[in-house]
């Protein structure tokens, strides 16, 4: 029986049935990973290892976790004791981390199992997963086409039916960009839902963890494990963890959702239209109700989180100095000659542009109208969600301006051309909003995305509203051929 | 953004550029910095700047010690240390 | 030319909390190398900091006692710079909102008290130490240190000459030391300070360039240091050249002042605020608990010494003016009620060996408790105030109590009539010149009596009964 495409429940019946153990599941994952060896999805396996787990979890009865046995993936940036973790990024390709992420070590406490790290944007950065040091990942729809970034090994890891989840971190986008454009589902939770503790961060006030997944009722399941306080991120919420599952099954009859005035949907391809006015029409016959809402300073987004992510990245990778871990550069003449050897040698560039932008937008003299200004404008932005959110339940955006494009198409001479791929995306980062992908149809062969944004910590409302979509149409449940892999 | 400018830029972050690279690199870095010019059309008079989208306050711990002597695999990951110190080259001050 | 010092001090205190700033790892001195360290620490990909509650409350007792301005919502920034014992590439300080707003503190100069104003104090992270000379062409890095908690403390450009800048820092160690919020150590470099001295021509308003002497650890060395550099200072003036405004090293076995090498290249450092911190709120009702747990001042305690033992204003004052003597006494007047025997042998005998050593009483091997009992022996007349100098000298080198050194060495005091009486009858038989002498009218010849008598008892007779006894006997 092929394990191929299921979902978690689907995983799930057949190891409670006995029709596949948990060690059998894991074998048959690591296997399939590795006859899909050319998505290039993961940089490390967690062969032995996770093996040894699925044998331990066959053995205990005690939990009855939804996620017990079940094989899972993590982002190359969560810690992983013990086994290699690299953010995709030279600098840390040889480094071993001592301790485990809060969120895999409560996906694990559940029960699941680490096949393996996925691919990444070098430190997160980058929209189209092409600046690892470990080489692009290909769209499982299209070869020598991008997955998305920063998670995009993961998201064509789920895409390809290897695996039924697995997490991703979302900056900006990196786990909705890639959800929308590998045709999966991903959630970015509110702010300070799910610990940072062991996530290697990229931008400190803008970074959270969240799954990807077949549905939005998989993403559920594994938001229930991973969200919850942990004292060791002070910036993690010390709020009641409702069971997402609970109300994923009402009837969203009356929703209000909101469609943002100033996104001018009509610039957009007339393809990407369509899908948006179909999917409208989907919600509608479901009861909900659209409103155009406003949201002036949103054209701000853009060029906000352009000044705060990369100064807040510029300070947060100095630690990436060659002396306690990480890269070293060889034959250096003095301390500063190793720091820049190091460094210069250990980042890729989109790295190196960034940590340049955000030390020039920290320096003396620009302080004031770059990074400060950007904050300032960033309580505008949040100003503008908390005045529609009094008259909305949810908003509703695409994703991504448009589908995933080939390798080396964009961003190329020009990297601000790149960074408009957030346009949708980045501001419920900035307002610290949770915000979900789900896929809606295809345009020229490729998936795209809906995105819906809720207000402050109602993931449960998110969900709710993207299983409703889902028990409704099926594009989530559409696979790519896999003919060129 | 100069040739001085981005010099400076480059040794607070300790990163060099290839100098068959500097000028695409400068290019690159100013199309951002014209791309982040944008905010200067929005008016922030009197806005509070918005560090963290959590408007709270820090959760302090007690002063009560809890860790590990973790030095071995510390020193472990370190690409120079001896058996009590990481190593770097000789500074003098 | 006359010229006029301006001496600005930012002096760091080692705050004396169990565990780091950021993290849970212990403080204690001393340890192996990086063994006090934990991932935090370490700056480790992927950590977090949190804040010690303890380290805020200690830096508000501070700011309490010196009239300051507490700001109850406080923010951290980071301070970026490279620097190899410096693990996350950033020091966690505090920037734009201190904890400790304004305050000021009282010093003794020649001319009397000076008070000198103090900007602010905030908390920040120590940085791990570098070891230079140790390692063939290489510097070690130990990270047991790194994160430790200090509050800098920020004096206004109003001290004028070395000798102030020494009594400043002593009136800031003695108040550190008595708020609990540093053990003081300077050799350990719980208090260290850094000095900005600048000269101008006497009568200017204008600051001239200062420089920045950093980390000196010793009373003598600021007095020294700041006398150099002034020195220095003079001299290239009045040579005509420019004071630079850089970063010096004091070097105590040059004496003299050097520009820092490690310090050449300008910095910014670039602060924004710590975006891993949310601020950090003080509650009004822990403003109340920390008022309502406030430490005992020097003033306060001499107060209490007069009044509740009786003390002598002097006396008290010395008593009270070191933390570690006043946490002594308080624990030795526990064990004994002769509280002016106690202060007289702290000030005198006590004072006199501490000197000596140039040790404080907690760092020698005096218990509080063996010197109430050392009292408690001279005032039940166990032993005379002679034998107990030399019970004192062997308390102070092996630590035993002095009963113990009472026994083993058989050094009670004799205060039976008939036994002294015995001795004494033997001294007026062997002695007969003397006898005459003396009751021929020369009185001074009792001395020569006890003396012998005590030479016989090896000391331990009690002197006023030998004296009252040799004047019956001689008389008769």
């Amino acid at each position: 029986m092929s394990i191929q495409y299921k979902t978690i429940s689907q995983l799930r019946e057949m190891i409670d049935a006995k029709s596949i153990s948990s060690q059998e599941l894991v074998k048959e994952t690591l296997k399939l990973a590795e006859s899909l060896k050319e998505l290039n999805c993961f940089v490390t396996m967690n062969k032995d290892e996770g093996i040894k787990k699925a044998i331990e979890v066959d053995g205990t009865n005690t939990s009855n976790s939804l996620l017990k046995g079940i094989p899972l993936a993590q982002k190359d940036l969560f810690c992983t004791e013990g086994l290699r973790t690299t953010c995709s990024s030279k600098i840390l390709a040889d480094f071993v981390p001592p301790y485990t992420a809060t969120a895999v070590e409560k996906l694990e406490n559940a029960g699941s199992i680490t096949i393996g790290k996925t691919n990444m944007d070098e430190f997160a950065m980058g929209s189209s997963n092409e600046t690892s040091f470990f080489g692009n990942v290909h769209n499982p729809w299209k070869k020598g086409y991008v997955p998305g970034g920063s998670s995009g090994g993961s998201a064509a890891a789920v895409a390809a039916g290897i695996i039924p989840a697995a997490t991703g971190t979302d900056t900006g986008g990196s786990i909705r960009q890639p959800a929308a454009h590998c045709g999966i589902t991903g959630i970015k939770p509110t702010y300070g839902r799910v610990s940072r503790w062991g996530m290697i961060a990229f931008a400190s006030s803008l970074d959270q963890a969240g799954p990807l997944a077949r549905s939005a009722e998989d993403c559920a399941i594994l938001l229930n494990e991973m969200s919850g306080y942990d004292p060791k991120d002070t910036t993690c919420l010390n709020v009641e963890n409702t069971n997402l599952l609970q109300s994923i099954n009402q009837p969203i009859k009356g929703l209000k959702i909101g469609i943002v005035k100033e996104f001018n949907l009509g610039d957009l391809k007339a393809e990407v239209q369509i899908r948006f006015e179909e999917s409208k029409k989907i919600y509608e016959s479901l009861g909900a109700e659209f409103v155009e809402i406003s949201l002036p300073s949103i054209s701000a987004s853009v060029p906000t989180y352009y000044s705060i992510a990369p100064a807040e990245c510029s300070s947060n990778l100095s630690r990436f100095d060659g002396v306690r871990f990480g890269y070293r550069a060889k034959d250096t003449d003095d301390l500063n000659d190793l720091y820049i050897k190091s460094r210069s040698e250990g980042f890729g560039d989109e790295v190196k542009r960034r940590i340049l932008i955000g030390t020039y937008a920290l320096s003396a003299g620009y302080y004031d109208a770059y990074y400060k200004k950007a904050q300032q404008v960033r309580r505008l932005i949040k100003n503008d969600f908390e005045v529609a959110f009094r008259s909305i339940d949810l908003i509703m955006t695409p994703t991504s301006p448009g589908t995933a494009f080939a390798f080396g198409s964009k961003g190329v001479q020009n990297p601000v051309e790149l960074y408009l791929e957030d346009l949708f995306t980045i501001s419920s980062n900035l307002a610290g909003l949770p915000a979900i992908s789900i896929p809606h149809g295809k345009v020229n062969g490729l998936p795209v995305g809906l995105q819906l944004i809720g207000n402050f910590l109602k993931e449960d409302l998110l969900l709710n509203a993207a299983h409703i979509f889902q028990q409704n149409s099926e594009f989530h449940l559409e696979r790519p051929s896999m003919e060129e892999f | 953004m100069d040739q001085e400018t981005v010099r400076t830029i480059c040794y607070l972050a300790r990163l060099e550029i290839d100098k068959d690279k500097a000028e695409k690199i400068e290019n690159e870095l100013e199309a951002i910095i014209n791309l982040i010019g944008g905010l200067q059309a929005f008016d922030t008079e009197n806005i509070e700047p918005l560090y963290s989208p959590l408007e709270q306050k820090a959760f302090k711990h007690e002063d009560i010690e809890n860790s590990d002597n973790k030095k071995d695999e510390f020193l472990k990951n370190a690409a120079a240390s001896n058996d009590d110190y990481f190593l770097v080259p000789r500074v003098v001050e | 030319m006359t010229w006029e010092t301006v001496i600005g001090l930012e002096t760091h205190v080692q705050l004396s909390t169990k565990t780091k700033l950021f993290s849970r790892a212990s403080t204690t001195f001393g340890k192996s190398p990086n063994t006090n360290v934990n991932l935090i620490d370490c700056g480790l990909p992927g950590v977090l900091p949190s804040v010690n509650k303890e380290a805020f409350y200690k830096a508000i007792r501070f700011g309490m006692a010196v009239g300051s301005k507490i700001n109850q919502t406080s923010i951290f920034d980071r301070k970026n710079y490279f620097y190899a014992d410096l693990p996350k590439g950033y020091q966690i300080t505090q920037m734009d909102l201190p904890i400790v707003l304004g305050g000021k503190i009282d010093i003794q100069t020649d001319s009397g008290i000076k008070t000198i104003n103090i900007t602010r104090a905030h908390l920040e992270e120590d940085a791990g130490k570098s070891i230079h000379d140790e390692f063939d062409g290489f510097s070690a890095i130990d990270l047991n240190r790194a994160g430790t908690p200090l509050l800098e403390i920020v004096s206004e450009p109003e001290i004028s000459n070395a000798k102030e800048a020494v009594s400043y820092m002593k009136a800031m160690h003695q108040l550190v030391t008595f708020l609990d919020v540093s053990d003081g150590n300077m050799s350990q470099g719980s208090l260290r300070c850094d000095a900005n001295v600048s000269i101008r021509k006497k009568g200017d308003s204008k600051l001239g360039t200062r420089t920045e002497i950093k980390n000196i650890n010793s009373f003598k060395f600021i007095e020294k240091a700041i006398n150099f550099e002034i020195k220095r200072q003079v001299q290239v003036l009045e040579s005509g050249g420019n004071v630079i405004q850089e970063t010096r090293l004091y070097d105590s076995y040059k004496d003299e002042t050097r520009p820092m090498r490690s310090k050449e290249f300008a910095n910014d450092y670039r602060y924004f605020p710590e975006p891993d911190l949310l601020p950090v709120v003080i509650s009004d009702s822990e403003m109340q608990e920390i008022k309502d747990h406030f430490p005992e001042l020097p003033k306060e305690k001499k107060a209490r010494y007069q009044k509740e033992y009786g003390l002598a204003i002097y006396d008290a004052q010395i008593i009270a003016s070191s933390k570690s003597m006043a946490d002594f006494f308080d624990a030795a007047v526990q064990k004994t009620k002769n509280y002016i025997l106690l202060s007289n042998w702290l000030i005198g005998e006590i004072s006199a060996f501490l000197n000596k050593e140039t040790i404080e009483i907690n760092e020698s091997k005096l218990s509080a408790e063996n010197v109430a009992v050392l009292i408690n022996r001279i005032d039940d007349q166990t032993i005379s105030g002679k034998i107990a100098k030399s019970i004192f000298e062997e308390m102070c080198s092996s630590g035993e109590s002095p009963d113990q050194i009472i026994e083993t060495k058989g050094l009670k005091q004799i205060t039976d009539d008939d036994s002294i009486e015995k001795v004494v009858d033997e001294v007026i038989a062997n002695n007969p010149d003397q006898v005459e002498g003396y009751q021929s009218g020369k009185d001074k010849l009792l001395g020569f009596f006890v003396g012998q008598v005590m030479k016989e008892t090896q000391g331990k007779a009690n002197p006023q009964t030998v004296n009252k006894i040799l004047k019956e006997k001689l008389t008769k």
